[in-house]
């Protein structure tokens, strides 16, 4: 079972690298390549804790979360903020936000996602889980047109005006990047 | 005698009017509740699921939509209990299934709670007789999810194409208003295969909105919230219930879809019906919407 998981995360990633293509500069490139090492640790953590199916248990659901996180958090010691947001890529996404949000409406959509935020703003970590009580931002469609796919397993998110990468399933933050929405 | 009258008062009070269907009960027909932002754990998200188990014992209806905002704050199972499972747990009981999308208050892996119905999903899609139901994640409408809409709403023969999610299309709500970044994204994909009716939450109230290019609009956002006075009504706005919370119940029988839309305390606020072209898969337009005289003006 276990290696089927395995097989299957690494199927993903190639799938999900072929969806990348042709990169539109490289360090956009570089970034694929991040969250590629990501997803292969990733797929070591996963294949070692136990496939979670739909279940009527809130229990189980957050036990699946925690131990997926800790085992990912093994797999990855001393990961760090900028890991993946690279000084070349931060400013890369920099721009690419800007220009996303400098369109017309782009003032409803910043509104849109600041829509519940806590005040003050909760510390965001590296391998630390979304903060508990934050609502998970709804991310504006053209926004997401406009930034580098993901794989399933991951998505961006934002609080304040950083931009995170979370991995859903752990609910885990797995790099994020600071003053990303000016 | 006088402590039995004061007694009976009282319970009217609370208890508001005597359950007052305004839907046909036609044969095998299709038939469902909508509630939206439900899940506070308070007082009147209780209130409004008695109501809805008492409308449910008049009108049998087999399953829920929930459009968003499921569980509000934090996430632990106690909180599934108090704000989902006590309050609906006569309609569980009954054997009434409930199909969530995900709210901006939601968690992700709400997609694994099985008396939700999304199996593991983000979105998904599902049928009823001549009815196919889709619910979208509005929260991340990704180049992924918008391509697995076009897909599949191209693939569908229903007759009534319903979506189902958070953030409205349409909305006259001074808070938050209508969602225009992810409008521009999935309204074409919406008139190009015949979607017929939007269902959306986020603003806490109800309203109907006049036929947007051809497809109805209702946002409902107060079955468990509340922001009164919210409604900013506009030439678009068809009805609207900004004072007390509210669900819906929908009955679809062939090509026609009736509705009402029922208080916390028992009033229907609004009700209707639609009608499908004749034939099978065809574009929403030319839809007729017609309104009961009785629900026409009543905002309270």
């Amino acid at each position: 079972m276990a290696i089927r998981r395995l097989t299957a995360s690494l199927m993903g990633i190639s799938l999900w690298a072929a969806q990348v293509s042709p990169p539109a500069s490289p360090n956009i490139a570089d970034f694929g390549k991040g969250v590629a090492k990501y997803l292969k640790v990733r797929g070591n953590a996963v294949s070692a804790v136990p496939a979670l199916k739909a279940t009527g248990s809130p229990e189980e659901i957050l036990d699946h979360e925690r131990d997926l996180a800790i085992s990912i958090r093994a797999a990855r010691p001393g990961a760090a903020a900028g890991d993946i947001f690279t000084p070349a890529i931060a400013a890369e996404f920099r721009r690419i936000l800007q220009a996303a949000l400098s369109t017309p409406g782009a003032d409803r959509m910043k509104k849109s996602m600041s829509d519940s935020q806590p005040s003050p703003l909760p510390q965001i970590t590296v391998d630390a889980a979304y903060p508990a009580g934050v609502p998970v931002q709804s991310m504006p469609p053209s926004v997401l047109r406009q930034l580098p796919p993901l794989p399933p397993e991951l998505e961006y998110r934002v609080v304040g005006r950083t931009l995170i990468l979370r991995d859903i399933e752990a609910n885990l933050i797995v790099d994020y990047l600071n003053e990303a929405l000016l | 005698m006088r402590r039995l009258i004061l007694c009976l008062l009282l319970s009217g009070l609370v208890c508001g009017k005597a359950a007052e269907l305004s839907l046909p009960l036609k044969d095998k027909s299709v038939r469902f509740a909508v509630i939206g932002d439900s899940g506070t754990g308070e007082t009147p998200q209780f209130e409004v699921a008695q109501r809805m188990v008492e409308f449910h014992n008049l009108f049998p209806f087999d399953f829920v939509l929930m459009l968003g905002d499921n569980i509000y704050g934090s996430k632990s199972p106690s909180d599934f209990r108090r704000k989902f499972q006590e309050p609906y747990e006569p309609l569980l009981a009954a054997g009434v299934k409930f199909y969530a999308s995900l709210g901006n208050h939601d968690d992700t892996n709400e997609r694994m709670y099985k008396p939700f119905n999304m199996n593991g999903r983000q979105y998904y899609s599902f049928r009823k007789g001549n009815a196919e139901f889709f619910a979208l994640d509005s929260n991340y409408m990704d180049p992924r999810q918008v391509q697995w809409l076009d897909r599949q709403l191209a693939a569908s023969d229903a007759t009534w194409k319903i979506c189902f999610f958070h953030h409205p299309l349409y909305s006259d709500g001074k808070t938050h208003g209508p969602s225009v970044d992810l409008r521009r994204q999935i309204e074409p994909i919406f008139l190009a295969h015949g979607v017929n009716l939007v269902l959306s939450g986020h603003e806490h109230f109800y309203e109907r909105l006049k036929p947007q290019k051809g497809i109805t609009y209702i946002v409902l956002g107060n079955s468990g919230q509340l922001r009164r006075h919210d409604i900013r009504p506009s030439q678009e706005t068809e009805k609207g219930f900004d004072t007390d919370r509210s669900f819906l119940l929908v009955e679809i029988a062939g090509d026609e879809l009736y509705f009402q839309a029922v208080s916390r305390t028992g009033q229907t606020v609004d009700k209707g019906v639609l009608t499908a072209p004749a034939g099978k898969n065809l574009s929403a337009r030319g839809y007729t919407v017609a309104n009961s005289p009785l629900a026409a003006g009543l905002q309270e």
